[in-house]
């Protein structure tokens, strides 16, 4: 028998003390693991969320959103000034009009609905909807609402797009947004509505575009447009340089928030300018407060567990004290009596882990599922921003953000285990370092002091 | 051979400095059987605890086969207790979770004794003091008064020591069994040529032994 094994012996000397110390212990490393991996899930949630926002920069003209609002289109210069700004590597400009039936030969393939005449209805406000008319207002020129066909101009089609990839295309193939040709990607509702295959032409703005693809977002909005070049665009709407949205690509997320500071201050009120990043910042905060949250718990539990092997060790040796007076008065090193005491520590807090450990990986799924959706039921409803138009992409993504803030996975990786076992250590070393000093300021005398 | 010289001990205490020992003087002969007797107060345990290196005297000098082990260092005085002293207690302070086999071994231990021969020379002691086998095998709350002091005994001589110092070996028992202990450290100074130094109040026992010291008020007086 040597002094691990005396140690291990007397941690089971008293089954009932230890048990409890053992089971008070448990729980806390139990929390300590889930509250590990509650922080780990949510931080890499926080992570991913971050990278999945992009380093888009979304810039309008200042009171415009989609078609509703007013202002100023965007100029060449303006344009000019955002592609020149430092760690900006790339825009694409688009320019959005919406063709009424008097302008082209095709059929709208959105109904108009409540939303739509509900927006229209200060159009030609001097002209009261003939439907409502009354015979004293014959003499007035009445003409009712038509759904209207979206025309998006825009230096990269792919930009259109709501799900952040390239757009996908049914039939046919891209166009070159650079270019200034009459061509057109329609969208698969509108295609269908007119009976539009790759090849076919329509007249706009008095003039014939030629089909040269039919794309599908999934979107009914965007389904139901049209993209051209931006300079066609611009040319055909007499907007020559004209640009209603820009997004600008950033070099890395960590320049985002500069790089959208220089354009408020190059812009000044003449845009406004959104980032995805930026908001996918504001909407995880709740997370980032989950995970200091947890990171609290991590450090309440071990201080907690540490604390309970403490009092428990120093119980020990205030009740042994003799015990210890007696194997030093025999000849026994400070070495050995400590060795003996902290094997005994060591082994309430392996018992104590194995078990806590178990609990914690029962218990830290359901428990970090609670922390988050308990907590982001807030976030969710504060995404939310009303119009459509172009906006209607940027919304998607974040759309997408507040679905992945609820749908955080706990995950129990290698170095979150490693993490906890090293905390339990550090609870055996100080629940064992104290007593340890106690041990050695006990004189061997004892034994005969207190006979 | 037990030197003893000019050996004070004070302590400080609330009402002032006490003095525990005052300048002993005292020479134990190797192999001798003595014994201390005094009241309550003398300062018995106090010169027990110098003598066994349990605590450091305030002045005089301890020398045990020419070494003052007052001057030796902290560690080599746990060598000194480990090797040279074996101690009887009267509570005889066995480790309770420990069988008395493993009470004695532990005291090989601390001695240095290989591990595999640890379990031989134990039992071979505790035989020696008169425990059966399966006596050997309990745990001290499961021996009479008796059966612990005689493997506190065993323990005591485990390492060959050249002085047992004994702290009222037989104040906790009755007087028939308190016998039998005594003839048993007498039987075993003689055999084992071990010096023992025996604290007592016992009148009869002191009367046994070879040489008696009597303390009063921290000095020997006769």
């Amino acid at each position: 028998m040597n002094v691990i094994s005396r140690g291990i012996k007397n941690a089971l000397r008293s089954p009932l003390r230890s048990g409890a110390i053992v089971l008070m212990l448990a729980i806390s490393i139990g929390l300590i693991l889930s509250m590990l991996v509650a922080r780990g899930s949510v931080n890499s949630k926080i992570d991913e969320v971050k990278s999945t926002a992009g380093t888009s920069i979304t810039i309008t003209p200042a009171g415009v959103n989609g078609f509703a609002g007013g202002g100023d289109a965007l100029t060449s210069t303006q344009l000019a000034t955002i592609t020149s700004t430092a760690h900006i590597t790339g825009t694409s400009a688009s320019l959005n009009d919406q063709l009424s039936s008097t302008d082209t030969s095709l059929t709208a393939s959105l109904e108009l609905g409540n939303f739509g005449a509900r927006q229209m209805r200060f159009e030609g406000s001097s002209t009261p909807s003939s439907a409502n008319s009354s015979p004293s207002d014959t003499t007035i020129t009445r003409r009712a609402p038509t759904p209207r066909t979206t025309v998006t101009g825009t230096t990269n089609p792919n930009s259109v797009s709501t799900n952040g990839s390239d757009l996908t295309l049914t039939s046919g193939e891209t166009i070159d947004g650079t270019s200034s040709e009459l061509v057109a990607l329609v969208g698969s509702d509108l295609a269908t509505k007119n009976s539009l295959v790759v090849g076919s032409t329509f007249t706009a703005y008095t003039k014939t575009i030629t089909v040269k693809g039919i794309f599908s977002t999934g979107n009914k909005f965007q389904d139901s447009g049209i993209i051209m070049p931006l300079a066609t665009v611009q040319t055909l709407t007499d907007q020559s340089g004209s640009v209603n949205s820009i997004v600008a690509k950033v070099d890395s997320s960590d320049n985002v928030s500069s790089t959208v500071a220089a354009l408020k201050t190059a812009l000044s009120d003449k845009a406004d300018i959104v980032s995805q990043a930026e908001q996918a910042a504001a909407s995880v905060s709740s997370l980032e407060s989950i995970a200091s949250l947890a990171l609290g718990g991590v450090i309440g539990a071990t201080i907690a567990g540490a604390v309970i092997v403490l009092l428990a060790m120093i119980m020990v040796v205030r009740e042994r004290r003799r015990e210890i007076g007696v194997i030093k008065a025999i000849g026994g090193t400070n070495r050995k009596v400590v060795g003996q005491f902290v094997t005994e520590a060591l082994t309430l807090t392996v018992i104590g882990s194995i078990i806590g450990l178990a609990l914690g990986v029962a218990v830290s799924g359901p428990m970090t599922t609670s922390l988050v959706s308990s907590s982001t039921s807030s976030t969710t409803s504060t995404s939310g921003r009303p119009a459509g138009g172009p906006g209607e992409m940027m919304r998607g993504g974040f759309n997408q953000i507040s679905k992945n803030l609820t749908s955080v996975t706990s995950t129990l990786t290698p170095t979150i285990f490693a993490s906890a076992i090293g905390i339990t250590l550090l609870i055996a070393v100080i629940g064992a370092a104290v007593p340890a000093w106690f041990i050695s300021k006990i004189s061997p005398a004892e034994v005969l002091r207190t006979e | 051979m037990l030197v003893v010289k000019n050996l004070s001990k004070s302590f400080s205490s609330a009402s002032g400095d006490v003095t525990a020992l005052n300048k002993v003087n005292l020479t134990v002969q190797t192999g001798e059987f003595a014994s201390i007797i005094g009241k309550s107060g003398s300062g018995k345990s106090t010169l027990l605890s110098m003598l066994g290196a349990l605590d450091i005297p305030t002045s005089g000098s301890i020398e045990v086969d020419g070494v003052d082990i007052a001057k030796l260092s902290a560690g080599k005085q746990t060598a000194y207790r480990a090797k040279k002293i074996g101690f009887v207690f009267q509570h005889y302070n066995l480790i309770p979770n420990l069988t008395a086999l493993e009470n004695v071994m532990l005291a090989l231990e601390f001695g240095g004794m290989p591990a595999k021969k640890r379990k031989a020379r134990a039992e071979q002691l505790l035989t020696d003091v008169g425990l059966e086998p399966d006596e050997q095998l309990r745990k001290p709350p499961r021996l009479s008064g008796g059966q612990q002091q005689r493997v506190s005994i065993a323990r005591a001589l485990a390492n060959h020591p050249a002085i047992v110092l004994a702290d009222e070996p037989t104040g906790n028992l009755d007087s028939e069994t308190g016998k039998k202990i005594f003839d048993l450290l007498h039987h075993l100074s003689r055999s084992e040529k071990t010096t023992i130094l025996a604290v007592t109040h016992d009148m009869d026992i002191a009367g046994k032994t070879d040489r008696t010291f009597k303390l009063k008020d921290g000095k020997i007086i006769a």
